[in-house]
């Protein structure tokens, strides 16, 4: 095992459990929908440290593949949750 | 690069990237959490690349940082008073509990809640941390690696990750392009577009009027260079949805996008729409869905990767507009 | 033949880019997509019976390196299911959309959800399972939004956060899964997966993220209020089918791919959370004021039972009782997909005509809507789980498998169950049988009724007399 495995497999788990706390805890939804993308972003992290076998060796392309489809559905998915927050806060103005 | 120097850089990029990562998670201010959001996706651009991943740094700087910040940027600025306060009527129990601050029983047991929730997640660290090392130290078979470079001579492409989104796990990504369908048709069925920005002073325009072209090419790059080197349908098209959302914020309404319904639903469907004809069309010439002939895959790729590049820009365009256009009759500028 | 695979998701999703592209024939689309999906989804069904399971590489690459899809026994019959319950809720939805403009947004989201829901039965790779919960997610809660107010965008945003957060887990699972044994595909996993920290920590991830989704007690809180503020059809699919796909994921993962891995210790917490819920959903129902709330409640209740079966199929050694266990719970899954969507459209009908759903002021809708009330009767049947019901025969077999264990603590917890479904479902049909001094005249809505008959005197006559198949088609397992 690599010290890179460690410090950047390390990191993931942390960032994906910090997203998480937030999710969890956060009051504003705006803040949750960042956690979420944080949070994903942990598991990413995980993703590429396994794809990576040293500095002079060809990495893992699957994935780094996964990752590519995942960034995308993240964006999807904020997209819309925040096109929800929209229209729900103008609802509730109009109320 | 020494082996010590490198060192001293993963330990730097992991402490820039936790500290980012706890501070947009803990501010208090939800337009500070988008702008460390925003510097964390740019720090990890760095971290991708340090781990040989220059197809996702160049990815994570168009989408992960650059579009999911823009739209988290619109959010804030359009809803800045609902949504920099907590929305308590809508977060569920645990705020519904929090909604009487006053009354002492209660914040002890929010109190508890957050704790607990806490410690779940500290507990949780650890056996991911646990799990992780476990796989990692041991000998896993690198079988499938190896089944990648054993069939890239038949995958149409040179470059490893464009050959398993298109042409190994094509599936997985004709999938991903519903759901960018699905997110797209959502935002339509509940809202229409946000009113638009002022037009823009002479030096912006100026800027605009090189930028754009500039943006427009190096998505052609992208998409034509993925074929055997870092990047693909994904990066251009998010490259092309920059051009967009700087020409909108120049106060230009259509941004090039056509104003016809119909042709706007051609160029959303497009992507999985070539995607699948192309996957279908292999079932009547008998072979099986998406198995592209060997001598046409490269071709058959760049054309389902251009046709997925418009579908991805215009719905990360017009997610940024917030919804489906307006009636022609708002459509004054 | 076996294209019939590929064909179960490809045509959804073609018929929903045609639905997008030309609006104005989308209800012809729909429906002539919804028929030759459920002729291949009965043609998937036979060919599983006859010849056994079924496989298709996708891209002609091996699964591994390619997906593969796969179709044994239980995905056959839940797809079958699928097909049933959205052909009638097509149909009930061409009326019930009518010509409100919505019908032009609802077509190509509806046909995406049919598309996904199918490709997650057929899967056989936990990462392109990832993409299509997020897809089958997003759909989900597009639909449920459809058209709402603040109620039910409120619904519908929670419903997102919790499926967001659930797919997360699930993938920060299929994660280690990757670090650890190098592979994505199903049988391959199953084939190496052995007991230790990297396999029980990947199946508690992915299972929490699932029963997220699935709303098992108590993470439920979401269910009610978005299930309860959809639009009639949408709320049918959500209960009938949404939670079932999620559902049949748990049941994959954990009584076959990671069943060597489960200890009979953690096979107790499904077991123990399934009894809460069936308490807790029961009395929630019987509580409810508006009857699309009392069916949501009832769905919290009746997933409830179906993790009744995990400890007990646990228990039981591999043979003919455990076999009969297995086809119980399968005839009670199915049975509540297509009882409770039958349930709901119902509801739909009498939301429409009335303009509420107030449990208390249902008086004189059997003379109304009697055709509408006969439904609602009919899926309460099988809510309960009277004979000749499918439910009847689902909750025999629990019971069976609950006295053959020795674990008696569950067959209180079904009798209490019961009692609680016959109290919420005759308060119903009590108030829907209250006459009025002066009744309204009759009405029959043929394209809206006739689905919602359909599907509950399936539910409660067609799956209780012609269960036997479903014992025959598990015995064919991947």
């Amino acid at each position: 095992m690599l010290t890179a495995h460690w410090l950047y497999g390390l990191s993931g788990c942390l960032i994906m459990t910090f997203g998480l706390r937030a999710v969890l805890l956060n009051d504003s939804l705006l803040q949750r929908i960042i956690a979420l993308n944080v949070m994903g972003t942990g598991v990413f992290m995980i993703l590429i440290t396994i794809a990576y076998r040293g500095p002079d060796a060809a990495p893992d392309p699957i994935p780094h593949a996964l990752v590519l489809t995942g960034i995308v559905v993240a964006v999807s998915a904020t997209a819309l949750a925040l096109t929800l927050i929209r229209r729900l806060t103008e609802e509730q103005d109009n109320d | 690069m020494n082996a010590t120097n490198m060192l001293f850089l993963d330990i730097l990029l992991v402490i820039a990237l936790l500290s980012l990562a706890w501070a947009t998670l803990t501010a208090t201010d939800a337009r500070r959490s988008v702008i460390l959001f925003i510097a964390f996706g740019l720090v990890l651009t760095l971290a991708w690349a340090r781990l040989l991943a220059p197809d996702v740094a160049l990815a994570e700087a168009a989408i992960g940082a650059g579009l999911s910040g823009a739209l988290l940027l619109a959010a804030v600025q359009h809803h800045p008073r609902r949504a920099l306060s907590s929305e308590r009527q809508n977060t569920g129990k645990l705020a519904n509990e929090k909604q009487n601050d006053s009354n002492p029983a209660d914040l002890k047991s929010s109190v508890a809640i957050r704790w607990t929730l806490t410690l779940f997640c500290i507990a949780l660290a650890f056996v991911l941390i646990w799990a992780l090392l476990q796989a990692l130290s041991s000998e896993t078979s690198d079988t499938l690696a190896q089944s990648v470079s054993a069939n890239l001579a038949n995958s149409g492409v040179s470059n490893p990750v464009t050959a398993v989104l298109l042409n190994f796990r094509a599936y997985d990504t004709l999938l991903e392009l519903a759901v960018l369908l699905t997110a797209v048709l959502g935002i339509f069925a509940l809202s229409e577009q946000r009113t638009g920005y002022l037009p823009a002073g002479p030096v912006f325009n100026g800027l605009v009027s090189w930028l754009v072209p500039a943006l427009i090419l190096m998505a052609g790059y992208l998409l034509w260079v993925g074929a055997h080197a870092p990047g693909g349908a994904f990066q251009a098209g998010a490259t092309l949805a920059a051009a967009g959302v700087i020409l909108r914020l120049a106060g230009k309404r259509n941004i090039g996008l056509p104003v016809s319904k119909s042709y706007l639903n051609i160029i959303l469907v497009i992507g999985s729409g070539l995607f699948l004809l192309v996957g279908l069309t292999m079932l009547a010439l008998g072979r099986p869905f998406l198995d592209y002939p060997p001598a046409m895959a490269g071709y058959l790729i760049l054309l389902i990767e251009t046709a997925a590049m418009i579908s991805i820009a215009a719905t990360l365009i017009l997610a940024f507009l917030g919804g489906r256009p307006r009636n022609r009759e708002d459509r004054s500028c | 033949m076996i294209d019939t695979l590929i064909w179960l998701v490809a045509l959804p999703l073609a018929s929903a880019l045609a639905t997008q592209l030309l609006p104005r024939y989308a209800t012809a689309i729909v429906i002539s997509t919804a028929i030759a999906t459920s002729i291949n989804a009965a043609a998937l069904l036979y060919a599983v019976a006859t010849h056994g399971v079924m496989l298709y590489q996708i891209g002609g690459w091996t699964a591994g390196l390619g997906i593969a899809l796969r179709a044994d026994g239980l995905s056959a019959l839940l797809l079958m299911m699928a097909a049933i319950v959205l052909l009638a809720s097509s149909i009930y939805a061409s009326a019930y959309f009518n010509d409100n403009p919505l019908r032009r947004r609802f077509w190509p989201l509806w046909l995406l959800l049919w598309c996904s829901l199918n490709a997650l039965l057929l899967s056989g790779d936990l990462f392109n399972l990832y993409v299509t919960l997020e897809l089958l997610g997003l759909s989900a809660v597009a639909l449920a939004s459809l058209g709402g107010k603040t109620a039910a965008l409120q619904a519908a945003l929670r419903y997102l956060l919790v499926g967001l957060l659930g797919s997360m887990l699930f993938l920060a699972g299929v994660t280690l899964i990757y670090a650890g044994y190098g592979t994505l595909d199903l049988a391959t996993l199953s084939r190496v997966v052995a007991a230790g920290p990297i396999a029980w920590s990947a199946l508690a991830l992915m299972t929490v993220g699932l029963l997220l989704k699935t709303a098992l007690f108590p993470l439920h809180f979401w269910l009610p209020p978005a299930h309860g503020s959809a639009p009639a059809p949408v709320s049918a699919v959500l209960s009938a089918l949404v939670v079932k796909a999620t559902f049949y994921l748990v049941m994959r993962l954990w009584l076959d791919i990671f069943s060597e891995v489960v200890t009979p210790q953690a096979a107790s917490i499904p077991g123990v959370l399934g009894a809460a819920a069936v308490l807790w959903g029961s009395w929630q129902a019987l509580r409810a004021e508006r009857l699309k709330l009392l069916a949501a409640y009832s769905t919290v209740a009746q997933l409830g039972y179906l993790f009744l079966f995990f400890p007990l199929l646990q228990a039981l050694p591999a043979g003919a009782a455990r076999d009969a266990a297995m086809g119980g719970l399968v005839i009670l899954a199915l049975t509540h997909g297509l009882a409770k969507s039958g349930l709901f459209l119902a509801i739909g009908i009498i939301q429409q005509r009335s303009g509420h759903d107030t449990i208390r002021d249902l008086d004189g809708t059997a003379q109304r809507l009697p055709a509408t009330t006969f439904a609602i009767a009919l899926s309460g049947i099988a809510l309960i789980g009277l004979p000749p019901s499918g439910a009847f025969l689902g909750k025999w077999h629990l019971l069976a498998a609950a006295f053959s264990a020795g674990q008696w603590l569950w067959v209180v917890v079904i009798m209490i169950g019961t009692l609680l479904a016959a109290a919420y479902t005759f308060r119903v049909l009590g108030h829907a049988f209250g006459q009025q001094p002066y009744p309204r005249h009759p009405v029959t809505i043929a394209a809206e009724e006739w689905p919602a008959l359909i599907l509950s005197a399936f539910a409660t006559i067609g799956l209780g007399l012609a269960g036997a198949p479903v014992w025959q088609l598990l015995k064919v397992s991947l």
